[in-house]
């Protein structure tokens, strides 16, 4: 992605992001090329500033804090946008009143006991961190996100979106952004940014069909579920399954995630199309683990936990350098069997080469 | 004075973007104020964002600046709501 770096022409230096921007969306390719290029470079150099800034902060379990328990702390923002706000529930504390503080504590729960127990991982850095989560964030605030240090949910504003700690897969999906940091941190930009999505659908997913006891067949492979307001067409934000067919929506639009790389689409938004070409390692993953059957979290799980967490995982990683270290890993922990042979046709399957 | 707002990123990743004229708004001083003061605490280029979170590009009569979730001044946090709700 970065190989043409020291050959383009010194096109885009004061050119504004913005104009850069539609440059980019441009027919004309001579001036599409060279925009798309500059705006990568520049939000993956900014990226990568920040990511090593936030990793480089070491966090200290409490004294107190078991091993094989969660240290939870849910505070609510009152609709300020103040971080973290207000603490409501500690770890222990009985459940009360307001259900989107005891959705996010049991969803922070779920998270920590998936980690724990499917793949022996103590909290976010191994460590036992404390998890903290803040909600109504903000006012009918239609995000959730994790700052590098906390999740935050907003409650949606009723019209599109629906409370964000709703689905258990979005409260995984948060945390599992802090995993990524502590261990590959994938740039959040291009490529390594789509793998860094991927990583929060997929542990996300697997959260959500651990919760339910559900297999890789009987699960529905969707993010987002139940929450799209009921007047938006669509059942989620994005499918496992068949990207590209989560909803199609007049205010929303339709779905924009490929499943393929036939389709991957070029873009400097959303961080290079962060939440769009994540469809394609989220497509491999699922015929993955549906090639293989029974809990997808154990075998396809486990291979993709491990390439996360091995540390050859480069920062920078592209597709086919992720699905090569998940080929190395299939025949490493499996030998020459049906798991390597999943994941082999799966990545074929979504057209990402493989060495 | 012309005030648009660009959205993008977020868990969802759909932009959203409107826009208001103030011309011949009984509220138009109101707007110019606040218009003021979210690009003057603006950056020339989009500045560190989180995962998930959304980044925006103010641009009032045709100048433009960046800011990102978390990290919004309360002039560009009300400026903000109020284009995305307000706006076309």
């Amino acid at each position: 992605m970065t190989a043409n770096r020291g050959f383009e022409p010194t096109f885009c230096t004061i050119v504004p992001p913005h104009v850069l921007d539609t440059l980019a969306r441009s027919d004309d390719p001579a001036l599409a090329g060279p925009a798309r290029r500059t705006l990568e470079r520049d939000a993956l150099e900014r990226t990568h500033r920040r990511l090593t800034t936030v990793i480089g902060a070491p966090t200290l379990a409490p004294p107190e804090a078991l091993a094989d328990q969660p240290n939870r702390t849910i505070h609510d923002a009152r609709h300020k946008q103040d971080l973290p706000g207000k603490k409501v529930r500690g770890e222990g504390d009985k459940p009360g009143k307001d259900a989107t503080v005891n959705r996010a504590y049991a969803g922070l729960g779920a998270t920590f006991d998936l980690f724990l127990k499917a793949y022996e991982r103590n909290s976010i850095n191994g460590e036992g961190l404390p998890l903290n989560a803040t909600v109504h964030f903000g006012e009918d605030y239609n995000n959730a996100f994790w700052n590098g240090e906390q999740m935050v949910f907003g409650d949606g504003d009723g019209e599109i979106f629906l409370d964000f700690t709703i689905p258990v897969d979005v409260i995984g999906h948060e945390l599992a952004h802090g995993v990524t940091q502590y261990t590959a941190n994938l740039t959040y930009f291009g490529q390594p940014g789509a793998l860094n999505e991927s990583m929060s659908d997929v542990f996300g997913a697997l959260i959500k069909q651990y919760t339910l006891g559900q297999s890789a067949a009987d699960a529905d492979w969707l993010i987002g579920a139940g929450l799209l307001a009921p007047r938006v067409t669509g059942k989620a934000l994005r499918s496992m399954k068949e990207p590209g067919t989560a909803y199609d929506d007049d205010v929303l639009g339709k779905d924009p995630q490929p499943a393929t790389m036939d389709d991957y689409v070029q873009t400097g938004r959303d961080n290079g199309g962060v939440h769009i070409n994540s469809g394609i390692p989220n497509h491999a993953f699922y015929l993955t683990a549906t090639a293989l059957g029974g809990n997808a979290w154990e075998r396809a799980g486990q291979i993709w936990y491990d390439v996360l967490t091995g540390g050859e995982l480069d920062s920078e990683a592209n597709f086919s350098d992720f699905a090569n270290l998940t080929l190395a890993q299939a025949r490493a922990t499996y030998g020459e069997g049906e798991e390597l042979q999943a994941v082999t046709k799966a990545w074929e399957q979504v057209g990402v080469l493989t060495a | 004075m012309r005030i648009q707002v660009k959205r993008t990123g977020g868990f969802a990743g759909i932009d959203r973007h409107a826009s208001v004229e103030t011309a011949g708004r009984a509220d138009a001083q109101e707007w110019h104020d606040l218009a003021k003061q979210a690009v003057a605490a603006g950056r020339q280029t989009p500045p560190i964002g989180v995962p998930d979170g959304f980044s925006y590009q103010i641009t009032v009569d045709g100048k433009t600046v960046y800011c990102s979730d978390p990290r919004l001044t309360e002039e560009q946090r009300k400026l903000i709501s109020w284009v995305l709700k307000e706006g076309a």
